[in-house]
């Protein structure tokens, strides 16, 4: 047995209340609350197109109730302030290098957003015109 | 002083790590577009119910791209939210252990699973 006897800090579950970085990485957490409730959403509404049209209006109509717009919209805020920090860690994860030289972290941030765009305006392309394939 | 274990027991971390990883990048790159289409502009009116009309979403979901973007869309961003939810935890110091971590992949696998089924049935 070692004679140490260190100091252990305590830490209440309240810490991260303190200062406002804590307050800011515990927000960019909660993100995916409002996450998992459009993720559901999207499991519900699989469900209810395998139970025919009856199920998918009242799926719709369910989409439509206004607190369930305002999660939604909770969970589109989310998932922009959820982006912007996880394209800013991206380089620190997996460092992005040209001839040997590392990328500055804004422009693999921009190359991420440049990628979303484009997702967004294919998804939206799918959505308008989707014909079947 | 114990000897340097050389081979020690291989982590699973990088499982969950990976996932959280895609569940990441969907929801930063396909989720904006994904919930304002379906959880505001269609709700609100602002853009028409016909393009979610059931026959049209119905051949949609049974089409590859449409398969590969639901499953997507349900299945990743949820194992992402676990993994934050599962660490989150222990940062608010609820001391959930094995039971926490066993609960919050168990319930991704299990809508994982459920999403997959659901799309084998249309």
């Amino acid at each position: 047995m070692s004679a140490r006897k260190p100091y252990i800090r305590p830490v209440t579950a309240g810490w991260w209340l303190k200062k406002a970085p804590y307050r800011r990485y515990m927000l960019r957490e909660a993100t995916v609350l409002p996450l998992t409730f459009f993720s559901l959403c999207l499991l519900a509404g699989l469900w209810a197109l395998t139970r025919g049209p009856v199920a998918w209006a009242g799926w719709l109509d369910f989409m439509a109730q206004p607190l369930v717009i305002g999660l939604n919209l909770l969970a589109l805020v989310g998932s922009l302030f959820h982006a912007a920090t996880f394209f800013l860690m991206m380089p620190q994860v997996m460092p992005v290098k040209v001839r040997g030289q590392r990328l500055p972290a804004m422009q693999v941030a921009a190359a991420q957003w440049a990628i979303t765009l484009g997702i967004s305006l294919f998804c939206l392309l799918v959505f308008v015109f989707w014909e079947g394939v | 002083m114990k000897a340097i274990d050389r081979h020690p027991p291989r982590s699973e971390e990088p499982i969950w790590w990976s996932l959280f990883g895609a569940g990441g990048s969907w929801f930063a790159m396909f989720t904006p577009i994904t919930v304002l289409l379906l959880g505001v502009l269609v709700p609100l009116g602002l853009l028409s119910p016909d393009y979610l009309n059931y026959e049209r979403v119905h051949a949609f979901a049974s089409s590859w791209v449409g398969t590969l973007l639901i499953l997507g869309s349900i299945i990743l961003p949820l194992w992402h939210a676990m993994h934050r939810i599962h660490h989150g935890t222990h940062d608010l110091k609820m001391r959930l252990g094995l039971a926490g971590k066993v609960a919050c992949y168990g319930f991704a696998t299990l809508a994982s699973l459920l999403s997959l089924w659901l799309i084998m049935l249309l």
